[in-house]
């Protein structure tokens, strides 16, 4: 691209270009920018019972006042962070093999660990209620030894919590594997011959180079979760629930947008850190 | 065999307890819904159906609802992957190869939807298509799930125009061809192969896009996966939605198959910020 001079493009050319990317570029800006700033000065001007819709912060006060609308952040917080805890202490261990086992044993436990992303959200809901639920299979096979049944996690607050995790594996690894191609094997046996134990070896020399792709799960998971609806709605309790059934009920069976639009404004507040840092790091890699 | 044994590496422990943990998490509970989906008699406490049989396959296909959800979810996967398409393809063609201004710019802004959580995002839309009767509508669903497609139909085949060989297009133009005939001949067929799994994407993605059916769809707008949610939700006949599971599954299998050798590759990665 440097070779040309940018002179040479005639500006036809150049509106042509614009031109081509006029329609994706138009249709994103109002279904996407045009939507949040709509929404939040929605939240932000409560309609009175005049009509009028002075500014104010009426809607998010009633929301933090609100004892059922806290125990629904709180819900989804405590879910995020548990899911995010179990999905590291699993993924860790599991891209630290995938990085350093080779042969047909690895390539059966990759495929197996990439298996959940070819599952629809909706069919797994469905086999963790066959498997979890009452008179699941975990039940039938307790019963068949003289065992008593599970509790079955099924409409409490860890259903949503086992469905997101096994949802959220694949990527997961494969950002975590992707970040440890930076730990070179040289750097590995080199302190493997200065007799590094394993755990040494871990805290030292692959840690230090994983914290960015640590990162980026926990941004990425942090945006996914706070925005799920399916599996928490499928497998949730009713009350309290997560932010996602939260809006989408608040939303169509209660009829109330703008307190829709509210609690949806809290949850991107409550995600900007983690959506700007995630952009950041999609963005740099697409520049290299 | 004992000398050969001894004389190989230690065994991969760590692999085979991973293999097992896994083999039984994910593996078990398909194979679980597969044999519901194929027991015309299952009742506690058995471990197994006490009948096979593909009692369930007939009756749920002769339902009209999942014929009707069916026909709603093709008919919407392929509106929005052909509407994609017809803009997304020339955008990420001049994103590729053309000089204009701003064009880095509005090329990462297709990142904005992505630093909010999407049902937040969903919400919002939906109250601007309140507003605008496109509630409960087909077009409402296809444009929600339109914009859906937008990031990685252009992301992709802006990867796959740059991945094209200019000297051949340039050899092409010497040797006098046309730039309409340099493009369908040169420049597509080589940008093609990804291009097509990105409309396969596009495809699947959609016909599995559950959220934005069911805020601005529901209760006129009824597909596959909104089917399946109401199934589980209300019907007492279990056979019924792990049928559906089943034939809900296939489109997934088929990207399975298509996708694979992408989805391993370390680029898949770097795609979502590793």
């Amino acid at each position: 691209m440097t070779a040309r001079p940018v002179s040479w493009v005639q500006p036809s050319r150049r509106l042509t270009g614009l031109l081509l990317v006029a329609v994706p570029v138009l249709l994103f800006a109002w279904m996407t920018i045009w939507p949040i700033l709509s929404g939040l000065t929605t939240a932000l001007t409560p309609q009175q019972a005049d009509g009028s819709r002075p500014l104010s912060f009426d809607n998010f006060v009633t929301f933090f006042s609100d004892p059922y609308s806290l125990a629904n952040l709180g819900i989804t917080l405590w879910t995020c962070l548990i899911t995010l805890g179990l999905l590291l202490v699993i993924c860790i261990p599991l891209a630290l093999y995938l990085r350093f086992a080779q042969g047909r044993l690895a390539t059966y436990v990759q495929t197996m660990a990439m298996f959940p992303m070819f599952v629809p959200s909706i069919i797994l809901a469905f086999a963790f209620i066959r498997v979890l639920g009452p008179n699941g299979m975990a039940d039938l096979l307790l019963n068949a030894v003289g065992l008593p049944k599970i509790r079955s996690p099924y409409l409490t607050p860890w259903g949503p919590v086992i469905g997101l995790v096994w949802d959220n594996i694949p990527l997961t690894v494969l950002i975590l594997v992707s970040g440890l191609g930076a730990v070179s094997n040289q750097a590995v046996e080199a302190a493997r011959d200065v007799g590094a134990k394993p755990l040494a070896l871990f805290w030292h020399i692959i840690l230090p180079r994983m914290w960015t792709s640590v990162a980026v799960v926990v941004s990425f998971t942090m945006l996914g979760l706070f925005a799920s609806f399916t599996l928490p709605y499928v497998l949730g309790p009713a009350s309290p629930e997560m932010m996602g059934p939260f809006m989408q009920r608040t939303f169509r069976d209660l009829r109330n947008p703008e307190m829709a639009l509210t609690q949806a404004t809290i949850t991107m507040v409550f995600c900007i850190a983690f959506g700007l840092f995630y952009v950041r790091a999609v963005a740099r890699n697409r520049g290299n | 065999m004992a000398t050969i044994a001894v004389a190989k590496p230690r065994r991969d422990w760590v692999g085979i307890v991973f293999a097992l943990v896994l083999t039984v998490v994910i593996v078990v509970p398909m194979l679980v819904v597969v044999t519901w989906s194929v027991s015309n008699v299952w009742r506690f406490p058995s471990v197994l159906p006490q009948e096979f049989g593909f009692k369930f396959w007939q009756m749920t296909l002769a339902r009209s609802d999942v014929w009707s959800a069916l026909t709603m979810s093709l008919s919407l996967s392929a509106v929005v992957t052909a509407l994609s398409a017809l803009i997304c393809l020339p955008a990420a063609y001049a994103f590729a190869r053309m000089e204009f201004p701003a064009r880095t710019l509005l090329f990462f802004s297709f990142l904005a939807g992505q630093a909010f959580p999407k049902f937040g995002l969903l919400v919002a839309i939906a109250a601007i298509f309140l507003q605008l009767n496109l509630i409960a509508t087909f077009w409402g669903v296809v444009l929600i799930q339109l914009v859906g497609t937008l990031l990685f139909m252009i992301w992709i085949p802006v990867a796959a125009f740059q991945a094209v060989d200019r000297r051949m297009e340039e050899a092409a133009r010497d040797a006098g061809a046309k730039p309409l005939r340099v493009f369908w001949s040169i420049t597509l067929p080589q940008a093609a192969p990804t291009i097509g799994a990105a409309v396969l994407l596009s495809f699947v993605g959609t016909f599995y896009e559950t959220e934005g059916a069911w805020l601005i769809g529901a209760p006129q707008i009824r597909t596959m996966p909104v089917l399946m949610i109401s199934f589980i939700n209300n019907q007492p006949v279990i056979q019924y939605a792990a049928v559906l599971s089943v034939l809900l599954w296939i489109p997934s299998l088929i990207a399975l198959v298509f996708t694979r050798r992408v989805v391993n590759s370390g680029s898949f990665a770097r795609g979502f910020g590793a």
